[in-house]
């Protein structure tokens, strides 16, 4: 009972309700799943650049280095401190943070307390200063006022209450 | 612009790094390791995007965001401050409906519009920094990235962290909002209005 029941009824609820609203769903998915590659096809070179420096940190001993000294930083939010390269590199980059979550993610394994916090705090949080220079890419006036302040803020409590949990 | 020093920053430390600590000889092998590791996560991301894609462009015909919007309207109404026009909150709302649907790239255009149409709107820019703090503190309700990469690494349960993600998002999402809040009353207290 519980959450092992989302994907099976999200699913068919979705299927079912486009099924009766007598939508095409099988050209619909392909459609998608074509803009789908392209997405894919985009991020690869990105994810490459990033992983490249991502691995040349982890091998030469840096990202543990770093960790090691954001250790007392992010124990003040009840955070593991292998997650310090993820808090830090998530508010800028979308592939860079995509990248190291996966290295933590097989390196201390997608069950561990790392591996869920890690993914928790990437799930709850957002790229933010690409979308909101994404967003005010349209404005003829780009300024952010207290904006990101407060969006990075919001961060940090999201990121406390993600080391509330799996304990 | 800000990416490129991110990138040269993390390389350049890890170079002067490794010749400090004597491991010249693994700098070529590491890169390649990552270029390497690149492929492989791209493969895992593309089976997500495929289903998700797919999934999404059934989602997006079934107008769930539009129904959303009629529900939320009066909500979003005041978060963004009572002088916003109705195209604008219009836009806001579907912006917002896409993103908790995690309908990223039917999002943003709504985004840009909505920025632009709050920006030309008011001389204070109260609802435009709204609509950036809701976006960039995350409102998506299902981590689809994030399960795909979990699955792919074999977890044994890869939902464990749906719930804890939505709480923290939450938590996220409205320390932000209330902080925006806060700056706007300070910012109009001064203003004297």
């Amino acid at each position: 009972m519980g959450i092992d029941l989302l994907w099976p009824v999200l699913l068919m609820i979705l299927l079912g309700a486009a099924i009766w609203k007598r939508l095409p769903v099988y050209d619909l998915f392909v459609s998608g799943a074509k803009d789908g590659m392209t997405v894919a096809v985009q991020v690869l070179p990105n994810l490459a650049a990033m992983l490249v420096a991502v691995t040349l940190m982890e091998r030469t001993g840096l990202t543990a280095q770093i960790c090691q000294w954001c250790a007392p930083l992010l124990e003040l939010i009840g955070l593991p401190r292998e997650v310090a390269p993820l808090v830090a590199v998530r508010p800028l980059s979308g592939s860079a943070s995509l990248a190291i979550l996966e290295r933590i993610l097989s390196q201390y394994g997608p069950d561990s307390r790392i591996g869920l916090v890690a993914s928790t705090a990437m799930g709850s949080s957002e790229t933010i200063f690409y979308t909101v220079c994404v967003y005010l890419s349209g404005c003829k006036d780009r300024r952010t006022g207290y904006a990101i302040p407060c969006a990075l803020i919001g961060m940090l409590a999201g990121l406390w209450v993600s080391g509330l949990f799996f304990r | 612009m800000l990416l490129q020093y991110l990138w040269f920053l993390m390389i350049a430390a890890s170079l002067i790094w490794g010749v400090l600590t004597g491991q010249g000889n693994s700098i070529l092998p590491a890169a390649l390791d990552g270029a390497r590791n690149a492929i492989t996560v791209s493969l895992q991301l593309l089976s997500g995007y495929l289903f998700f894609c797919g999934l999404i462009a059934i989602v997006n015909k079934l107008k769930i965001q539009q129904y959303l919007c009629r529900m939320s309207r009066s909500m979003i109404g005041s978060l963004l401050g009572g002088e916003t026009d109705e195209p604008a909150a219009e836009a806001v709302c579907m912006n917002l409906s896409a993103n908790l649907l995690g309908l990223g790239n039917a999002a943003t255009p709504y985004g840009i519009e909505a920025a632009r149409l709050l920006d030309a709107g008011s001389s204070k820019r109260h609802g435009l920094y709204m609509l950036l703090i809701i976006n960039a503190t995350s409102i998506q309700l299902l981590p689809t990235t994030v399960l795909t990469l979990r699955i792919a690494a074999g977890s044994a349960d890869p939902n464990a962290i749906l719930l804890p993600s939505l709480l923290s998002t939450l938590a996220s999402t409205l320390t932000g909002v209330l902080l925006g809040v806060g700056c706007r009353t300070l910012s109009e207290a001064k203003h004297g209005n």
